[in-house]
């Protein structure tokens, strides 16, 4: 190995170490920061009680079970839609209509956030409210419905990516011996597209529990347990947004490092589910 | 009637985009023959074996048109037609590719996914056709016990004769060979030879080969594709 070799590598390694380390640093600076917090003896109460800080309570389970029903909710209705789209971008209509769409969906990754967020103030509201019946429309249904347009195009683009890895040999050789299109998808194309396909669903999980924007414009910022997707909920990243805005250095503000944890863990744990489910395929 | 015409050609045009590849050809083909397709590469050799189980409608910018009328028991149906059912025709028209092209899975199971694929669920009716077939394919004897091992660990010559076992299990009237020795080795180009002369049989084959020398020992009818036509040499 010459010098030039060994330089390489050793660039390459610390650039890996450099991504791994600020991924524990993070977590690491939650941790000392919410540190006063867990020593404390608050922390069960933070982590299981109700969000009143008038009356000292500081519980966060409404926006952790927020987030979940919104990242959720959002997944479950992005995922059949993701799917069809890129099947429909790299079997149904490889050519004319699939690239059209699919050049659509490139398109949409470009658009802000907030953009969505408005959009969803002004069309989805009030439709959700009126169709609900109840409430300003301003609800956990509604930021999921807005959530799932903005991480489909993450998971149109990775799912139809490895779709379109599948050897042209096998699909080939499954049409000469008389399979149908959609035998072929279900015996060729999703086993072998099957953990591109797991994670596109880990980055866009990972994004809808990450996104603060819309569930702080649509979902209602309600502090309290959620009971049905048409109740208002606040999530922890909106909640985060809010009392770092509104607050510096009290014990409600020391509250969103527990907050950071808890998001952090939430995602360490769909990713860990994911790779589950990829090898058990 | 044994020599009687398995297949007829009318009128048939075929296009890559704006270039034409084939030009008015008309063509009987008897059963229980091998007709041989030889010719320049790049004329199209490929293209026109796809003709009969219509699988250039995969191929981007292709287009065909004419009758190409098939006997499978009933009299002459055009292929063409609408009304032709794809996935019958393609259990009835088997091919085998230029390059073996096992799926990934194991060898068992590549022998029983077309029957998997018609529906065929009892497990001893699928196993008794694959053993048929594998051994028609003169594979039987160096894999029956490496049934369940991934079907890519075979060798070169081993993959390609489990792709004709892979399309035999079907009971295809008519089998279509593309350039089917290519990758082969000359000890197993030998076995393959002998392999199509059983194979004749009961079938109709149409193969496509550059190998002359093949062509002169296996063929009962020789073509020449050449500036779109086919032509006796």
């Amino acid at each position: 190995m010459d010098s030039g070799d060994r330089a390489a590598r050793r660039l390459f390694f610390s650039a890996g170490l450099t991504c791994a380390l600020a991924g524990l640093l993070v977590l690491g600076f939650m941790v000392v920061l919410g540190l006063p917090l867990i020593r404390s003896g608050m922390l069960w109460d933070i982590l299981t009680g109700p969000w009143s800080p008038d009356h000292g309570q500081f519980g966060i389970l409404a926006m952790a079970v927020g987030s979940v029903y919104i990242a959720g909710l959002s997944l479950i209705i992005a995922f059949p839609v993701s799917l069809g789209a890129s099947l429909f971008i790299e079997v149904v209509r490889p050519r004319g209509a699939g690239r059209l769409l699919e050049w659509l969906v490139r398109l949409m990754t470009a658009i802000p956030t907030v953009i969505y967020g408005f959009v969803g103030i002004f069309l989805l509201v009030p439709l959700v409210r009126s169709f609900s019946g109840q409430g300003s429309g301003l609800c956990i249904l509604t930021a999921a419905l807005m959530l799932a347009v903005l991480i489909c195009p993450t998971m149109i683009l990775f799912f139809s990516r490895s779709i379109a890895r599948v050897p042209r040999t096998w699909l080939d050789a499954v049409d000469a011996m008389g399979g149908t299109p959609y035998q072929k998808v279900r015996h060729i194309i999703f086993p072998a597209a099957w953990p591109g396909i797991v994670s596109g669903t880990v980055l866009a999980f990972g994004r809808a529990v990450g996104d603060t924007l819309i569930a702080l414009m649509l979902g209602g910022n309600a502090v309290t347990l959620p009971e049905s997707v048409l109740d208002s909920a606040r999530t922890l990243t909106a909640h985060i947004a809010l009392v770092i805005a509104a607050d510096f250095d009290s014990l409600e503000f020391k509250t969103i490092f527990i907050s950071g944890i808890l998001l952090y863990v939430m995602t360490g744990l769909g990713i860990l589910a994911a790779r589950a489910a990829e090898k058990n395929l | 009637m044994n020599d009687a015409p398995k297949i007829k050609i009318r009128g048939l045009n075929f296009w890559y985009a704006k270039r034409q590849i084939l030009e008015d050809i008309r063509l009987d083909i008897r059963y229980r023959s091998i007709t041989s397709i030889t010719g320049p590469s790049g004329q199209g050799k490929s293209s026109f074996l796809t003709v009969f189980n219509r699988l250039w409608e995969n191929i981007d910018g292709a287009r065909a048109t004419g009758r190409v009328c098939m006997d499978f028991g009933n009299g002459f149906e055009d292929i063409n037609h609408p009304d032709c059912r794809l996935p019958l025709l393609r259990r009835r028209v088997g091919m085998v590719f230029q390059m073996p092209n096992p799926l990934p899975m194991s060898i068992r199971k590549n022998m029983a996914f077309p029957l998997t694929l018609m529906g065929e669920k009892n497990g001893k009716t699928v196993a008794a056709k694959a053993e048929t077939a594998l051994r028609q394919a003169l594979l039987w004897d160096e894999i029956k016990d490496r049934l369940n091992e991934d079907a890519r660990a075979l060798s070169g010559g081993q993959q390609q004769r489990l792709c004709i076992a892979r399309s035999l299990v079907l009971e295809p009237q008519v089998l279509l060979l593309d350039e089917p020795t290519s990758s082969l080795d000359e000890a197993a180009v030998h076995e393959m030879e002998k392999l199509l002369l059983r194979l004749k049989k009961d079938r109709t084959i149409i193969l496509v080969s550059h190998y002359m020398d093949q062509v002169r020992r296996i063929a009962d009818r020789h073509l020449v594709l050449r500036d779109k036509k086919l032509v006796s040499p």
